[in-house]
Order: C-alpha cells, then sequence, then structure tokens
C-alpha cells in the first residue's frame, strides 16, 4: 500500500450542527410565550427577595411607622403601612423570601425522598413496588391539609416542619414518575448490557436510569413547589404556619380579612402576591414539561 | 369482577387500619389535653375525675381499642367542646351548610368545566380554549381562600352587591357558592379538554367522518362517550375534596359549617371529635376511590379481565 504524498482530504465539517435532546427542548421551552413570561416573573421575585435589604427602607418587623400605621398606598409607603406600622411593600418582599425558600426546600427534600423510592419501586417491582405503593396509597387517602394540620399541632409550626410536611407529602409525585420512567427504561438493550457485564443493581440505577429520569425528576420538582408554597400559606392562614413576625402571605391574608373594609391594601397586596407566585411557577414547571416531554403537551 | 372488588376493599382496610392508628397516636402525642388548666382551671382532683370519666386516664392503646369498638357499632363519643350532644349529632347538624355550599358549588361548577373543557377542544387554540386554559390554571393554582377573598373584596367590599359572610338566606350563598366551584370547574376544564382532544385524534373518528356520520352524532354518540371515563372517576374524590375546602371557605364567609371544627377540634384537643372527622374523611376518600376504580372498569371493558387497576 502506497502513501501518497498530500494530506489525507479532512471530512468536510458539516454545514449544520448535531443537536441534542436538551437544544430542542429548549427551543420548544421558548416557543411557548406563557412558560416564558412566567420564567421572567418568578427570576423577578427571586431576584427582589434575595436583594431586599437593598430596596426596601426598613426591616420586616420594623414598627418604625407607628404615626402612619393603616396608611394607604402613596409615593412613600408603595403598598401602605400595616396595622402595626410596618411599611407593607417591605413585609410582601421579605415574605417572597419565606415562600420561596419553603418551595425551593420542599422540593429538594420531595426529590431527594421520591427518587431513592422511585427507583427501588421500579427497578426491583415484587414485594418492594407492593411496599411503596402501599405508603403512596396511605398518603393519598389522607387529605393532606388535615394531615400537616395534625402534624403542625404535634411539632408546634415553625418553618422546618412546614418544609418537612410538605416533603412529606410532595415526595409521592415525584416516586411515581421516576418509577414509571425507571420502569420503562428497565428492559431497554443498554441496561440489560449493564447487566449483563456485571453490573450492580446500584450502580445500574446510579449510572444508567436515574440519569435516563432527569426530565421527569426536573418537572417533578418544579411542580413541587407551588404545592409547598400553597401549603404553607394555608396553614399560615390558619394560624399553624410560619410563626409572627415572621412575615408570610398566607398569615397576612388573614389578618387583611379583618380589615378589607377600611383598608383595602391590607388584604389585596398579599392576596396578589400568592396568586402572582405561585402562578408564575405553576406555568413555568408546565412550560418545562412541555418542553421535556413533549408528548404530555397540553395535558 | 369480584375478586377485583374483593381484593381492592381488603387493600382499603388495611389501609384504614393504618390510617386510624396513625392519627390517634398522632392525636394524642400532641402535648397537653382537653381539659388542662386554660381559661378555666380546675382543682386537680376534679380534673383527674373527668379524665377518668372520658378514660383518658387509661394506655393510648386501650383508648384506641375501646374508641374503634365504639366506631363499630356508630358510637363516636361526645364531643368535649359541647358535651350536650353526641359527635354524630354534632356532625349531622353541622354538615349541612358544608353540604349545601359544596354539593352546590361542584353541581354548578362540574357542568361548567365540562362544557368549557369541550368548547376548548373543539375550537383548539382559539379564544375559547385560551379561557378554557386560564380558568383551568388559575382554578388549579390559586388557594380557595385567595379566591373567596377576591370575590368578597369585588362583590361585597366594592360593589356592594351581595352579602360579603352569614348563612341563612339563599343571597348569602351565592358567593362562597362561586367560592367553592371553581375548582371542579377547573378540574373538569381540564380533564375534559384533554379526554377529548385524545379521543378526537384516534383513528376511528376518523372513519366515522369519512363512511359521512354527522359531526354531531360524531361528537355526542361516540367523542363524548368514549372520553367520559376520566371524567367519572375524577368526580367522587373531588366531590369529597370539597370538605377540605369548607375550612377556609367557611372561615372566609362566616358560614357556620363543618370547616371550623377541623381546626377547633385540634386546638382543643377535642379527641373523640377530632377523630371522627379524620376517620369520616377517610373512610369516603376510600370509598370514593374504590367506586371510582369500579365505575373505570365497568366503563373500560379493556382493564376488567385482568383485574389490576391502572
Amino acid at each position: 500500500m502506497t502513501v501518497t504524498s498530500a494530506t489525507p482530504t479532512p471530512t468536510p465539517t458539516p454545514t449544520y450542527r448535531q443537536r441534542g435532546p436538551l437544544w430542542f427542548a429548549w427551543r420548544r421551552f421558548v416557543a411557548n410565550k406563557g412558560a416564558v413570561v412566567a420564567g421572567a416573573v418568578l427570576a423577578v421575585i427571586m431576584v427582589m427577595a434575595i436583594i431586599a435589604p437593598f430596596i426596601t427602607k426598613a426591616g420586616p418587623n420594623a414598627q418604625d411607622f407607628l404615626t402612619d400605621s393603616l396608611a394607604a398606598p402613596s409615593a412613600t409607603y408603595w403598598f401602605g403601612v400595616d396595622d402595626l406600622g410596618r411599611d407593607f411593600f417591605t413585609r410582601i418582599i421579605y415574605g417572597a423570601r419565606v415562600s420561596l425558600t419553603i418551595g425551593f426546600a420542599a422540593a429538594t427534600f420531595s426529590v431527594l425522598i421520591g427518587i431513592p423510592l422511585g427507583a427501588l419501586a421500579g427497578y426491583y417491582e415484587g414485594w418492594v413496588d407492593w411496599v411503596i405503593m402501599r405508603v403512596i396509597e396511605i398518603f393519598s387517602v389522607v387529605p393532606p391539609l388535615l394531615a400537616a394540620m395534625l402534624l403542625g399541632a404535634l411539632t408546634r409550626g415553625g418553618f422546618l416542619t412546614i418544609v418537612v410536611i410538605s416533603a412529606l407529602f410532595g415526595w409521592v409525585q415525584v416516586c411515581l414518575l421516576v418509577r414509571a420512567q425507571i420502569k420503562a427504561f428497565k428492559e431497554k438493550e443498554f441496561v440489560r448490557a449493564a447487566q449483563a457485564l456485571g453490573a450492580s443493581p446500584g450502580y445500574v440505577i446510579r449510572r444508567h436510569l436515574i440519569p435516563n429520569s432527569i426530565s421527569p425528576i426536573i418537572v417533578g420538582f418544579v411542580l413541587a413547589i407551588p404545592l409547598a408554597m400553597m401549603l404553607e400559606a394555608s396553614l399560615s392562614f390558619l394560624g399553624i404556619g410560619v410563626p409572627p413576625p415572621t412575615p408570610s402571605w398566607g398569615q397576612m391574608i388573614n389578618t387583611g380579612m379583618s380589615f378589607m373594609y377600611f383598608y383595602w391594601h391590607m388584604a389585596v397586596f398579599p392576596t396578589a402576591a400568592l396568586a402572582i407566585t405561585v402562578l408564575a411557577t405553576t406555568l413555568f414547571g408546565d412550560g418545562l414539561r412541555d418542553a421535556l416531554d413533549p408528548t404530555m403537551k397540553g395535558r | 369482577m369480584t375478586v377485583f372488588i374483593l381484593r381492592r376493599l381488603l387493600s382499603i382496610m388495611v389501609t384504614f387500619f393504618i390510617v386510624s392508628v396513625l392519627i390517634f397516636v398522632m392525636m394524642h402525642a400532641i402535648k397537653g389535653g382537653p381539659f388542662d388548666a386554660g381559661d378555666m382551671p380546675m382543682p386537680p382532683a376534679v380534673r383527674d375525675r373527668i379524665m377518668a370519666k372520658y378514660g383518658l386516664d387509661q394506655p393510648i392503646y386501650v383508648q384506641y381499642l375501646k374508641y374503634m369498638w365504639g366506631v363499630l357499632r356508630l358510637d363516636f363519643g361526645v364531643p368535649f367542646q359541647s358535651p350536650g350532644e353526641t359527635v354524630l349529632e354534632l356532625i349531622g347538624r353541622a354538615w349541612v351548610p358544608s353540604l349545601v355550599l359544596g354539593g352546590l358549588g361542584v353541581l354548578i361548577g362540574a357542568p361548567l368545566g365540562i362544557l368549557l373543557g369541550m368548547a376548548a377542544a373543539l375550537r383548539r387554540n382559539t379564544w375559547v380554549d385560551y379561557l378554557a386554559s386560564a380558568v383551568a390554571t388559575l382554578g388549579l393554582t390559586i388557594p380557595v381562600f385567595v379566591t373567596s377573598m377576591l370575590l368578597i373584596l369585588v362583590f361585597a367590599v366594592w360593589l356592594a352587591w351581595l352579602p360579603a359572610s352569614g348563612w341563612g338566606e339563599p343571597k348569602k350563598w351565592i358567593l362562597p357558592i362561586i367560592a367553592y366551584a371553581t375548582i371542579p370547574m377547573a378540574t373538569y376544564a381540564r380533564y375534559t379538554r384533554s379526554a377529548m382532544l385524545d379521543t378526537l385524534n384516534k383513528p376511528f373518528v376518523t372513519v366515522l367522518r369519512a363512511k359521512g356520520l354527522s359531526e354531531r352524532r360524531i361528537l355526542f354518540q361516540h367523542v363524548l362517550r368514549n372520553s367520559s371515563i376520566p371524567m367519572v372517576t375524577v368526580f367522587l374524590p373531588m366531590f369529597i375534596g370539597t370538605a377540605t375546602g369548607s375550612i377556609f371557605v367557611e372561615a372566609m364567609f362566616r358560614v357556620p359549617g363543618l370547616g371550623a371544627y377541623f381546626v377547633s377540634s385540634i386546638r382543643t384537643r377535642d379527641y373523640p371529635l377530632e377523630m371522627a372527622l379524620m376517620l369520616m374523611l377517610t373512610v369516603m376518600f376510600c370509598l370514593a376511590y374504590l367506586l371510582s376504580d369500579i365505575l373505570y372498569a365497568w366503563l373500560n371493558p379493556r382493564i376488567r379481565v385482568g383485574g389490576r387497576k391502572g
């Protein structure tokens, strides 16, 4: 075989790029205007919550404006002043901190509980699956709010308790999503090949099955956030959630009820804040789900 | 089919037993008792006698067995917060407003939601579709006490058309019923839309069109019937779910219904009432899911054979 002197002609670089599934998911997400707007709104709320000390005039619990108690919204007090002389705009912004922290923390714990249980149930089936499904059944027949009320009374409320309670009821969804995905992938050739090469179940689940379940996990994570935020608001509304003076929207709505006939701002702003945040998170999550799993579109 | 039902019943009984033990233990684990010195301090001897009268001095498993034995004979005990009646009488009395409001809410909301969902599926990507999606998303994401608050603000405070709270004359029912109705409306708008779109895309619809059947007959005789399954199965759990919603709606509109007792029984350690309420809801949810499963199997012959629920 003679070697030609000319350099081997390089294969022409293709004029198109290979597109990964994430690129397509991103394209689908951007095409969904509602989800993009919701994501932007959520980002604005998150930024405001993070930089709260720089955009508010006082601490969230500082009763600096007692002489102006219950003042209506004005240029000085954007959202007015509440009954205890606290700037209401400040309270609402700090309320976002509470709501978002609880939402994200609860979603994180839900995922941390849901992934291993879902993986076990999906991979082993048999009695493991049976036990996990019975546990899920128990969680589905007990109304979450009532159980949360009991648990809240048992542990005397507080920030951490609410995170734990939300996670306790949030993992079910993640677990079911992961279980379904792993069941679907378990019989695929690459998993069979890994097993044939002697990979342990733990290795197969960690290296092959969970990475392939990443989109349902992301979806489960994002959709657990608004549920936790709603549970927090509901419990705080009933007076068994985040204890005062920590600003919580649910609590503020409850207080606002008694004032709404004469001081509308006490009711309107926390109501709107809660509604907008929950709605934005849900729409963002729905958009992500449609983008990551196009077969689910419109459900 | 009988085996299927029996197996589900057995599974439900096991679930119910576990849930009842969990609730009973949790309830008693909460610090404090129903007769602690609060507003009305009493001598320890008197307190001990009252505790003994209600059997609260016995070990918890004895209390549990005694209570559950009573439940089997439909004796749920006496509520500590209103000792003049039995728990059953109290629930029967307080449930009427909740049932009227919740029931009317579902009966009004569900058909509206179905119509909206149908319109959305038939006129895809038009304003009807967007309206239905907006209603579905709003109704399912915004907590019911926020909806109630907005209703009160707009119709009672600003427009002053309707009374904000109370119970009695039907005029006072309108706002709480609307608040209740948003949830079934949203749920049904969403389910109906996706179920109908699913069916409309099936090949048999194309065949029906090809053989020249009128659109109306395709819609009412074939599509609607085939997409009714999820709509039927979601109904019962949703209807019972209004009981949880009643906690908020009734608090917002000051309706003397069952809702307030869920909170007060936990707060005052009213064990018999609390246990009865929780058991009642759990049983109703269990039965609702069972009935839904049976209905589902009955409507969809394909899953009858395997006997395994989907």
